[in-house]
């Protein structure tokens, strides 16, 4: 895994500095990220929302559109919500592919209403992740995402939960959230949870559940 | 049985409502007083003054949604009802937010809670803040008008089995537990409070004040931000607004432009800090936006041997104030606990997790129960609580430090709900924190509960309750606001909403802001119609 290109690109005073230092402050942390975005942008990682995916080729509904996720984005989610729901996701291929595709729209759908504030903080949150030196020396993974497994996907969630590191334990709490809120809270998969939906009978006797 | 809907009636007789979605060009309205916010202080203020005949303009940033939007669905009405979308957090993101962003504001979302303001809070305003005005025999009749007008009664049903559990673990423990009053009329015991009531129940802001303003003429415009009081020498001469487009984020592009004699700031402790440090208000000693205080919230989940289903049922019926004062008023840290509902989008964005590990546990979601701890902040010198500011955008922030003294707090708060769970006969209790294990003794909750570190992001922390900013008191070099919630230093602005608490008020706030909010629109009416 370590001939990846990526990683012998790093110079090797910045795979040396000492990152938890720098990363201990909150100035240094938004300082760092801020310059992540601006590399993405100049390198070509595109900051623009995916809009319609074409149904050929892909998993999504064409007929969603992306309003903040990009590609890179939607690729980063591919990889980690096997290892975020694990066990919960339809084994059926095609299942599997719809779950993901469906909490992907969901994420985003979610995030849309996050507002402008919300959005930049995730935007520098994806960007470092899907930015191939800051995904190697940050996240520490040395794949590109659609290359990562479920196990260094789930390796990386645990380095993000268990790190001393504030920021990265943000990071994990915001990963996970939305993934978690976005699967969990849907109709499809409230069996996982035991949760039967509203009562029924309730249901029947509501004027908002008639149909006109 | 309240299945007739009070605002698609409302609507269809010819309310003065617009949504600021359907504005194609900028315009100017006046009236005698525009009110910014429609929760429980927004509400109650345009209520008074309405009837009153004053003619009054509500804004709300957040969109008219009423019964049959009320679907008892987490994703939408996350999504459409509460602030960034549920997403809100402090400025270093380790505090979770929950507060309403729809007509109504947060009385449309929260979970009925119906608590006067203790009279220890109280006795200690009038002391530290010179708020002797506010003491509780003088507040006793506002309490008691409000707990009328928004029908507050304890909740004379059973306790679902989650706040059971509450109740069982205080007794066998000897801690003390009350019921708690709740502000609903014919309600179904359904447990869906959190996403808007679905039966027309719940007595809070949509359903009470704001129609009763509508009744009498005022005006309500929804999906309008209020950005900026401008002033003209001393006084505010207009409010300038932006238009949402529908989505109820976006800015269309349209203002407006709302003229005044009196302005009435009741867009919530966050919303009005912001607002009043955006306008440039005169702020001599530099007090708006600070002190502002959150009841800071952790929390335990337990399994238990038999089912909780703790997503049914009136979600707060029991509550403990075993702890809330005991160290005294202003001694170590005292907390209330209640319990939260559990529905599986907020538990497993509360429960922090991933993989096998949390689908273990959501798979168990029936027979689950939690408790909260909600802590009584501001009343010490270590917890001077925390700062609103703006961002580049002009959007309010809040910066708040979690200090030793919370810590300190937070720690006794988790040693005592698992204690109450274990009691109430816990098969196991995992605390909201990234290092939590499951524990299945009190022993081995208790040993990881000293030993796991007390930090930022590792212990999950939340508010439902967010207050002072603009606090008020009887000295201009710490208060925003005078007893009244009257501008220490523009004369035609009075702040109406939870902002104004000098402290936390160490119970739900909705009867606090109702009660404060009459007692000074009462006063402002007089004012103006004299």
């Amino acid at each position: 895994m370590n001939d990846n290109p990526e990683v012998r690109s790093v110079p090797s005073d910045f795979a040396n500095l000492d990152r938890r230092s720098f990363l201990k402050t909150s100035l240094g942390g938004a300082l760092f990220l801020g310059t992540v975005s601006v590399t993405a942008g100049l390198s070509g990682c595109g900051s623009m929302p995916a809009g319609r995916v074409s149904a050929v080729g892909t998993r999504m509904d064409a007929s969603y559109e992306f309003r903040f996720l990009t590609p890179d984005d939607i690729q980063l989610f591919e990889a980690l919500l096997p290892a975020m729901i694990g066990p919960g996701l339809p084994e059926q291929p095609q299942a599997r592919r719809m779950a993901i595709a469906g909490t992907i729209e969901r994420i985003d759908a979610g995030i849309h209403n996050f507002g402008p504030a919300n959005q930049k903080e995730l935007r520098r949150l994806f960007d470092l992740l899907n930015f191939g030196l800051t995904r190697v020396t940050i996240a520490r993974v040395w794949s590109s995402w659609p290359n990562v497994t479920t196990e260094e996907a789930n390796a990386f969630l645990e380095r993000w939960r268990t790190s001393g590191i504030g920021l990265f334990n943000n990071g994990y709490i915001a990963l996970t959230k939305i993934s978690n809120v976005a699967f969990y809270g849907y109709e499809d998969f409230w069996h996982l949870s035991g949760y039967p939906g509203p009562p029924q009978w309730a249901v029947d006797a509501l004027p908002q559940f008639q149909n006109a | 049985m309240q299945l007739k809907d009070r605002i698609a009636q409302g609507l269809e007789s010819g309310w003065k409502v617009t949504d600021g979605a359907t504005l194609t060009e900028n315009r100017t309205l006046e009236a005698d007083v525009v009110v910014i916010g429609t929760g429980a202080g927004g509400g109650t203020t345009a209520e008074i003054l309405a009837k009153r005949g004053l003619s009054v303009i509500l804004v709300e940033e957040g969109r008219l949604y009423y019964q049959k939007d009320f679907k008892m669905d987490e994703l939408s009405a996350y999504a459409s009802l509460y602030q960034e979308g549920m997403s809100r957090v402090t400025k270093d993101g380790a505090i979770a937010i929950l507060q309403g962003r729809c007509v109504g504001g947060s009385t449309t979302v929260n979970w009925t809670s119906s608590f006067r303001t203790p009279d220890a809070t109280l006795n200690y305003w009038a002391e530290r803040f010179g708020l002797d005005a506010l003491a509780p025999d003088a507040m006793a009749p506002w309490f008691d008008g409000r707990e009328q007008r928004h029908n507050m009664e304890p909740w004379a049903v059973e306790p679902n089995v989650n706040n059971d559990i509450l109740r069982q673990g205080c007794d066998q423990l000897g801690y003390s537990w009350q019921v708690i009053p709740r502000n609903v009329k014919g309600c179904w015991n359904l447990g869906y409070c959190g996403v808007g009531c679905p039966t027309n129940a719940k007595q809070g802001a949509l359903l009470t004040t704001v129609p009763g303003a509508l009744d009498n003429d005022a005006h309500l415009i929804h999906g309008l931000r209020a950005d900026k009081l401008v002033m003209n020498q001393d006084r505010i001469d207009h409010l300038r607004a932006s238009a949402m487009a529908a989505d109820g984020i976006t800015p269309s592009g349209v203002t407006v432009t709302l003229k005044a004699r009196h302005f009435v700031a009741a867009a919530s402790a966050i919303g009005t800090p912001g607002l009043l440090l955006r306008s440039g208000i005169p702020d001599p000693h530099n007090r708006i936006g600070k002190r502002s205080f959150i009841h800071p919230v952790n929390a335990c989940v337990a399994e238990m041997p038999e089912k909780v289903e703790p997503f049914y049922g009136a979600p707060q019926s029991i509550y403990s104030d075993h702890f809330n004062f005991s160290g005294g008023v202003d001694g170590p840290v005292g907390y209330k606990l209640e319990v939260p509902p559990l529905h599986p989008a907020m538990s497993a964005g509360v429960i922090p997790g991933h993989g096998d590990t949390q689908i273990n546990t959501m798979a168990r979601l029936p027979w689950m129960n939690s408790v909260i701890a909600l802590l009584r902040d501001g009343f010490h010198p270590e917890s001077p609580g925390g700062t609103i500011g703006l961002r580049d955008d002009g959007s309010p922030y809040l910066d708040y430090p979690v200090t030793d003294y919370l810590w300190d707090g937070l720690r006794r708060a988790f040693h005592t709900m698992a204690e109450i769970q274990f009691a109430a006969g816990a098969k196991r209790v995992r605390l909201m924190h990234l290092d939590s294990d499951w524990y299945t003794t009190l022993a081995d909750a208790k040993a990881a509960i000293d030993q796991l570190p007390m930090e930022l992001h590792r212990v999950r922390l939340f508010t439902a309750h967010q207050m002072g900013g603009c606090g008020m008191g009887a000295n201009p070099e710490e208060s925003v606001v005078n007893g009244f919630g009257e501008h220490h230093h523009v004369g035609n602005l009075s702040v109406h909403d939870a902002s104004i608490f000098p402290t936390s008020i160490g119970a739900n706030p909705q009867l606090s802001v109702y009660a404060l909010s009459a007692r000074n629109s009462t006063r402002l009416a007089n004012r103006l119609k004299a």
